[in-house]
């Protein structure tokens, strides 16, 4: 028996760490959805659960990083604690025992764990092991070859994709090309009325197209004053 | 795609004996890992661990399907419902989170007390002194093999089970995403159809996300070119759907009928009915001609309201006017698949070719009458004034009434003067005339400031005139007569000019501008009465030896078409000549005396020859020329 | 009458694309337009005008009524407007003949040498009052009024009426009608010789010669509106209703504005 030293006590300071940004990202999505009627938005939604997702992983993480440590600190009221007065607090804080309902949770995991080896059908238990050691890699392997985004898939690119019929009339850039940015064939003939994505992904918006790329920009030197001065007066611009 | 890739998502499991009950939370959180590699048991427990206070009975996946068929409030109402239960189980999580930091700061604040108060609860730093709960560590003993065995249980099975739940919503959003690019291609593929058959797609003004086409007519009063505008809706299945709004659904087609005597002799045709009904492509151009039929009707009743002067009538769907005293037109508006009641069916089909010929110009002049709004439009405006621009209304009755109307007439008068030209054939007498019809139709004025096309229908919106010419029995006599039609101006109608050269009688004139048939006509043939009695008055003058000793006619009362001639011997003889486009009819009287004015005394013998030439009388007649050598014997 | 107006700078690479964009909006082709301007400044205090502008000149009295009301109320620049064709620029002058008839600017079209008559060509005087000042509207809005003047020779009314001659240019563009709207884009383009002259040149230049003002051949778009009677606030406003509306439905392409109220004075100092 002996006090926590240095080092352990910095991983505690990191569990409480991580533990404050977990409460305040909970805090954060109590207090969004108390503001809004009925739902906030659902893109910010799903950021605010994802950044407490993220922020429980991390929690996890570190709980099972630093197991052997926290296994064997053992925590008691000091001579300080008001344990007379304070016992509930104290009970609260001390609890080791599960809620009843995550206790009920366990055992069917339990249950549903035990009866897949019960079953002879399925695979073993060193089989699971095995897979579940092979699926990770194998799945991020091929989502690796993935272009997750962009306008073409693989399969596309790899049959060319000048073959791709998009049907519109503005050429997509194919971001994994690199020679793309070469290729500048816009069609002359320009639509009306283009058409793009909006970034909030809320399906297609038509708008009287901003100005493209069709001649090499050049602004305007003599500001629109100046003209209007000289078809008025005749004075020159820059001559007044 | 998906045969090439066949890594199996779902572990090979006997079905769980309940439906998956994982709450949705985890499930969602476990997708956003983007690996699954960083699943452990560990961090497995330590999220069953945040999540205990959820309870994972409380929903299920499949409540949503349902949805669709309830209602709006009760939609609503489940939301609410969700939207607490997410805030309870946020709130619990928030809670014992709470109690795991409070008891870590706690613990922490022996050592650290400024940093780990920061992050102690209120009601924590009320109760408890800072550093007053102590840590040690210990060496626990190992745990027994048998709850090694068991955490390893319960990990497999929820690992087991959350896999499951993940692969089966991954398989799930793939059908979902193949089966919304499925529907999108499709509907995509349909739009790109109508495009590239020429129609013009663009976004709809007043819901910018949503496509439509543009079939209707961009001059058309602003009620139906505003119609003119479909959207192109997506169904469920990606198949294109036409919406055209409140427009109605069934086709419409304006309809000419014509109707002489009371009898309907002449039907326009109907409009084709298409093999591929439900194309878009047909329904396209259903939409688009249904657009211009009740845009044609719509501008035929405002046009008519106008004419009521001129004989048109209007009811409710129906527009009537007159040709002629035995024919009407008939134009209303009616669906493309109705039935023929038993009293519209036409009695004849006679006058179908005029009907459909009708049916088409009305429809040429409303074409027309756009290209008029389109000149209009893109001339420079005159300035902003309270006065309002009024359009004014189309020319597509006018123009086909006046037509109908002038050939009507001409056809009268030159039947008029066929009869009349018979009638003085079969008395041996040669006339002849010949007719213009529509002369005034003139399609080599073109100028090339307009197009051809409108040139050509600007030559119908001009007043009708067709000419008539000929010679009378004199050589010297001739005679013209214009006929004008119009409707578009006053003088409305139809108006006779006619001019004629008769020298014995240079100081007769005809009337101008004579609007009736009747009196035409009585002008017509008066004049040709007088060159008549001039003809017999002049048998005389030829000189023929053999007509010696015969009496001389000298016209009495030209006008009454009365002749007179005096023997050597004083006996006083007088003939009567009438003439209808039906008969010429001579009669001679002997006549005793004449009074001092030269009228015949009202004693009057009876006659003493008489003949009728009749319209249609079989040759081998004695000719007038022989019949007055006879009746002038002394 | 009132003219109210929203201008754009349309810099030149987007020239092409905005007359598209036009004729979609406006459903109808371009009109071409080319025009002489020539800018006029009043010399003297107005006063008594003794208009003789010569026997054969047929002002109708109603348009001569007007223009000395227009030329009399101040000291100001005014514009003389004469449309041309394209083939103008360049043309040779009909034979100086003073026997010769007098023939249409486009009579000798057929011969395929064609002429450029000043003596026929048709002017219209334009006058803008400088823009009302500190209105709320966001538009630039004045007073103005136009009548024609007598073909040919333009210096000698004109300076009957009291005003001098300050420079000649002319502009390209192209208009389109848009409901009560006249959209015009447009660009100023200068004559090549740059020597002093105190009358409107009696021949044009080739046409490739003619240099735009703003070097880089950016456009001006302008839109206006007529209103009959400026003292009509409903019209008024109903007309910048409109010019709003088209601002709004072109504001993805070009931002419409107000001008700079003192590049549109005419006030002659």
């Amino acid at each position: 028996m002996s006090a926590p030293k240095q080092d352990q006590l910095k991983t505690l300071e990191q569990s409480r760490q991580r533990l404050v940004q977990l409460t305040h990202s909970l805090a954060s999505l109590i207090t969004s959805l108390n503001q809004s009627d009925p739902l906030p938005p659902w893109n910010s939604l799903q950021s605010q659960a994802s950044i407490i997702s993220k922020n429980l992983l991390s929690v996890s993480d570190h709980l099972s990083d630093n197991r052997e440590l926290l296994t064997s600190l053992v925590a008691y009221p000091g001579p300080e604690y008001p344990s007379r007065t304070q016992a509930n607090t104290l009970e609260q804080l001390l609890r080791t025992k599960l809620d009843p309902r995550v206790d009920d949770w366990v055992a069917r995991g339990r249950k549903a764990g035990a009866s897949a080896l019960e079953d002879k059908g399925t695979l073993s238990e060193a089989d699971l092991a095995e897979l579940w050691d092979w699926a990770p890699v194998e799945a991020n392997e091929e989502a690796r070859q993935r272009n997750w985004g962009g306008n073409f898939t693989l399969e596309e690119r790899e049959a060319g994709v000048q073959n791709v019929v998009t049907g519109l009339r503005r050429v997509l850039e194919d971001e994994g090309d690199e020679s793309s940015e070469e290729e500048e064939g816009e069609e002359d003939e320009m639509e009306v009325v283009g058409v793009r994505r909006q970034s909030t992904g809320a399906g297609f918006e038509f708008d009287i197209a901003p100005a493209s790329a069709h001649q090499k920009p050049v602004e305007p030197v003599v500001p629109l004053d100046g003209i209007l001065r000289y078809m008025t007066t005749g004075v020159s611009p820059g001559n007044r | 795609m998906s045969e090439n890739f066949s890594l199996p998502l779902r572990p090979l499991v006997e079905k769980p004996e309940r439906p998956d009950s994982l709450p949705v939370e985890i499930a969602q959180i476990n997708a956003q890992y983007g690996s699954f590699r960083d699943v452990t048991e560990e961090s497995l427990r330590a999220k069953i661990e945040a999540d205990k206070n959820k309870d994972p009975w409380s929903e299920e996946d499949d409540g949503e399907k349902e949805l669709s068929d309830e209602d709006t409030a009760e939609r609503l109402d489940q939301l609410y419902k969700k939207r607490a239960a997410i805030t309870q189980f946020a709130l619990q999580a928030h809670m014992e989170t709470s109690f795991a930091l409070d008891f870590i700061s706690l613990l922490l604040s022996k050592n650290t007390p400024v940093q780990a108060e920061m992050s102690m609860s209120p009601y924590l730093k009320q109760v408890a002194p800072l550093g007053s709960l102590n840590a040690e560590v210990i060496h626990p003993p190992p745990k027994t093999e048998a709850a090694v065995n068991d955490t390893k249980s319960v990990a497999r099975g929820w690992r087991l089970q959350n896999f499951n739940s993940a692969a089966n919503k991954l398989l799930d959003s793939a059908t979902r995403l193949e089966s919304a690019v499925e529907s999108e291609t499709k509907y995509w593929n349909e739009v790109l159809a109508v495009k590239a058959k020429g129609w013009k797609v663009c976004r709809l003004p007043r819901e910018r996300q949503a496509l439509g086409v543009q079939y209707g007519f961009l001059e058309a009063t602003p009620m139906f070119r505003d119609r003119g505008l479909a959207a192109l809706r997506r169904t469920n299945d990606g198949s294109l759907l036409l919406d055209k709004g409140l427009i109605p659904l069934k086709a419409r087609t304006v309809r000419v009928r014509v109707k002489s005597h009371g009898q309907l002799t002449g039907c326009s045709k109907r409009r084709p009915t298409t093999e591929d009904a439900d194309s878009t492509e047909s329904r396209i151009l259903q939409a688009r001609d249904t657009v211009y039929e009740e845009e044609l009707f719509h501008e035929l009743v405002r046009e008519a309201r106008i004419l009521g002067s001129q004989g048109v009538t209007t009811r409710q769907n129906l527009v009537r006017f007159p040709v002629s005293e035995e024919q009407e037109v008939l134009l209303d508006l009616v669906d493309d698949g109705h039935e023929l009641l038993a009293d519209d069916e036409p009695t004849s089909h006679e006058h179908d070719p005029v009907a459909d010929a009708l049916a088409h110009s009305v429809r040429i002049l409303l074409a027309y009458a756009h290209r008029q709004n389109l000149r209009r439009r893109t001339q420079p405006p005159p300035p902003l004034s309270p006065k309002r621009r009024q359009t004014p209304e189309y020319q597509l009755l006018r123009p086909v009434m006046a037509y109908l109307q002038h050939s009507s007439h001409v056809r009268w008068l030159e039947s008029l003067l066929n009869d009349v030209n018979q009638v003085l054939k079969s008395a041996g007498l040669t006339s002849d005339f010949t007719c213009t019809p529509f002369s005034s139709l003139n399609f080599k004025r073109f100028n090339s400031s307009v197009p051809k096309v409108e040139a050509l229908v600007q030559e119908f919106l001009l007043p009708y005139e067709s000419t008539f010419s000929g010679k009378l029995v004199c050589p010297q006599s001739s005679f013209r007569t214009k006929v004008r039609t119009n409707v578009v101006t006053p003088p409305f109608g139809t108006h006779y000019d006619i001019s004629v050269n008769v020298p014995q009688y240079p100081e007769i004139r005809p009337p101008n501008r004579i609007g009736l048939q009747d009196e035409a006509a009585w002008v017509l043939t008066h004049f040709v009465l007088l060159d008549i009695l001039t003809a017999i008055c002049q048998v005389k003058a030829t000189g023929d030896k053999k007509k010696e000793g015969l009496l001389t006619w000298q016209a009495a009362y030209p006008h009454d078409g009365e002749l007179m001639a005096v023997s050597s011997t004083g006996q006083c003889r007088k003939m009567k000549v009438s003439l209808s486009r039906h008969e010429l009819t001579v009669d001679v009287y002997a006549i005793r005396e004449i009074d001092a004015f030269r009228r015949p005394a009202a004693t009057k013998t009876s006659t003493i020859r008489s003949h009728t030439w009749k319209l249609g009388d079989a040759a081998g007649q004695p000719s007038l020329e022989d019949f007055v050598a006879e009746v002038s014997k002394p | 009458m009132h003219e109210l107006l929203l201008f754009a700078s349309v810099p030149a690479h987007q020239h092409h694309e905005l007359l598209q964009q036009l004729a979609g909006l406006t459903a109808m082709q371009p009109r071409h337009r080319l025009e002489r301007r020539v800018i006029y400044k009043a010399y003297r205090k107005p006063g008594l005008i003794n208009t003789r502008v010569g026997a054969s000149q047929d002002l109708q009295g109603h348009d001569m009524q007007r223009l000395n009301k227009m030329l009399n109320g101040g000291m100001f620049y005014t514009q003389v407007v004469g449309p041309v064709s394209e083939a103008d620029f360049g043309a040779q002058s009909p034979s100086e003949d003073p026997d010769a008839p007098m023939s249409g600017t486009d009579a000798e079209e057929g011969s395929g040498n064609h002429l450029y008559n000043y003596e026929n060509q048709p002017w219209k005087l334009e006058f803008r009052d400088i823009p009302e000042a500190g209105t709320r509207s966001a538009v630039t809005s004045r007073l103005m009024a136009s009548a024609s003047l007598p073909k040919g020779d333009i210096s000698t009314p004109m300076n009957a009426w009291g005003y001098s001659y300050v420079t000649e240019y002319a502009v390209e563009g192209d208009a389109f009608i848009l409901n009560d709207i006249v959209i015009f884009l447009h660009r100023v383009l200068h004559y090549p010789t740059e020597q002093e002259s105190h009358a409107p040149r009696r021949q044009l230049p080739p046409f490739q010669q003619m240099s735009p003002l703003e070097r880089t051949g950016s456009y001006v778009l302008q839109a206006s509106i007529t209103v009959q009677d400026g003292g009509n606030q409903e019209m008024m406003r109903t007309a910048s209703q409109h010019l709003f509306g088209l601002r709004e439905q072109l504001k993805s392409a070009v931002r419409l504005e107000q001008a700079d109220r003192l590049s549109l004075d005419t006030r002659a100092k």
